[in-house]
């Protein structure tokens, strides 16, 4: 097993291969689409012309990745900052740890939704930020939500939320535009005039659809499993306890409510998959397998015994 | 050759500073977290005092009500007038009622035990970051090969959370291997 240095550095080297293969991507679409929409319009586009513009704008989403990825997470997730006086549990415990850890407090934010869940994200333990669900605060007890605090802060230590994040937004967008593309082809009206635009996003959804497996592959890059099993691991060395960790795991793989908020850009943050068996359709379906690379709770836990 | 030879010894200087840094960095984050078990104790004298008398003063004056209370009831119900006894109740129950809808004793106890809990946790995570600490240290110091860096610059072994050798905390008694039972 590697020890956290080697996990470290290798997060931080797969953050900017992330961002070094967005900025290339981005690119590489423009030029393809704007000598393809030339050539189908009929006039020259001139060389590399839109690709100098892609590269300035890619990178200005790349920045905004970086420094911002903590806050568009918890924006798309609807989460609200925790205080002391309503969150007592939350916020003492998370304070505990952090002292126990040597890192300083993260920032402590909360999802309204009844499904317990929780994930960490930030681009460095300066700059952590850890969310959970009121749904997870209410059912779980101060000893299970130790166990669940303490995996997260050992993400954050760990360097996975900078990866973790900056995946979540970039190829996130991707995945998602993706996406979308390929859906309003499938239900576009076949009206003369939409006919160019039509042509126009079939290209642009063939070229995302061909370009998905290597979307996933990156998504994998940055969940992989063993990742979980570390935070596991991280989260007993903590506490010292693998029995709340153990029991919160248990809880929430038994609650059968998916959490709305979650969407596949973000789902590979949370502590346990936050969709539950709900299946999607066609072409959604198949990504949200794709990107559906949580362990099974029953490995973690089993994991977790042998700890113990 | 010669530049191989260059390569091998810039790398090994990188390498045995990067582990001198470790040495002499861990030692000043013990220290820190030393202080912070310090820290973390004064927080817990302060508090506590504090948070005991106010609860105190909670209780008592919530228990005077119900004292009076149930004087009141005894009266009536050995036949006696209880009229003076619950004139002179009323208007402080009066003033109970509008501060307070609704007699509060129970949070204000579970408060209590929460914030006890969570000031012992407190101090017991500062001590776990200082037995961490030194734990990672002394591991580094006496395993090769960053042993040598610890002999070569007479790294000290670190003491961490200083417990006694020996002890009845060292060994379970018979007692000791049962739940222990709550009486209240």
């Amino acid at each position: 097993m590697k020890n956290i240095y080697e996990v470290r550095n290798a997060n931080k080297i797969k953050s900017s291969i992330v961002v070094v293969g967005f900025v290339i991507f981005v690119a590489l679409t423009v030029y393809v689409l704007s000598q393809a929409l030339g050539y189908y319009w009929g006039y020259d586009v001139g060389g590399l012309g839109f690709v100098g513009f892609a590269l300035i704008i890619s990178g200005l989403i790349s920045y905004g990745s970086y420094y911002f990825s903590d806050q568009i997470v918890l924006t798309i997730s609807g989460a609200k900052k925790a205080n002391r006086k309503e969150y007592f549990d939350f916020y003492t415990v998370a304070e505990n740890l952090a002292i126990g850890s040597g890192l300083p407090k993260p920032k402590l934010y909360v999802i309204d939704d009844s499904a317990p869940n929780a994930f960490a994200t930030g681009r460095d333990p300066k700059h952590a930020v850890i969310c959970a669900t009121t749904g997870l605060l209410d059912k779980l007890t101060r000893t299970e939500l130790e166990g669940v605090i303490a995996h997260e802060l050992s993400h954050v230590r760990n360097y996975d939320t900078r990866l973790q994040s900056l995946v979540a937004v970039m190829v996130g967008l991707i995945a998602l535009l993706g996406d979308w593309l390929l859906r309003m082809r499938m239900f576009g009206d076949r009206d003369r005039d939409r006919e160019n635009m039509g042509a126009i996003i079939l290209v642009l959804g063939i070229i995302f659809a061909i370009l998905s497996p290597i979307i996933a592959q990156l998504i994998q890059l940055a969940i992989s499993r063993r990742r979980e099993f570390m935070a596991d691991a991280g989260s007993v060395s903590l506490t010292k306890q693998p029995g709340g960790l153990i029991s919160a795991l248990e809880k929430i793989s038994k609650d059968t409510e998916p959490l709305e908020v979650a969407n596949k850009a973000t789902a590979h943050l949370y502590i346990a998959s936050p969709f539950k068996g709900k299946r999607g359709q066609g072409s959604v379906g198949w990504f949200s397998n794709l990107f559906n690379t949580h362990p099974p709770v029953e490995e973690r836990i089993k994991a977790l015994y042998d700890m113990g | 050759m010669i530049i191989y030879v260059i390569i091998v010894l810039v790398v090994l200087v990188v390498w045995v500073i990067s582990i001198y840094n470790f040495f002499v960095s861990s030692q000043t984050r013990i220290k820190a977290s030393i202080q912070e078990i310090g820290n973390q104790l004064k927080r817990q004298s302060d508090l506590i005092p504090n948070l005991e008398s106010s609860v105190k003063g909670y209780l008592s004056h919530e228990k005077g009500i119900l004292q009076m209370l149930s004087d009141a009831r005894k009266l009536i119900s050995i036949g006696k007038d209880a009229s003076a006894k619950i004139a002179e109740l009323l208007p402080k129950l009066q003033v109970v009622v509008e501060s307070n809808p609704e007699l509060k004793g129970n949070t204000v106890v579970t408060n209590l035990m929460d914030e006890l809990r969570d000031t012992a946790d407190k101090v017991m995570y500062a001590r776990r970051l200082l037995i961490d600490l030194t734990a990672d240290f002394n591991v580094k110091r006496v395993t090769f090969p960053s042993s040598i860096i610890a002999g070569m610059f007479k790294f000290e072994e670190m003491k961490g959370l200083e417990t006694s050798d020996t002890g009845v905390h060292l060994s379970v008694s018979e007692l000791e291997t049962k739940s222990p039972k709550i009486n209240l």
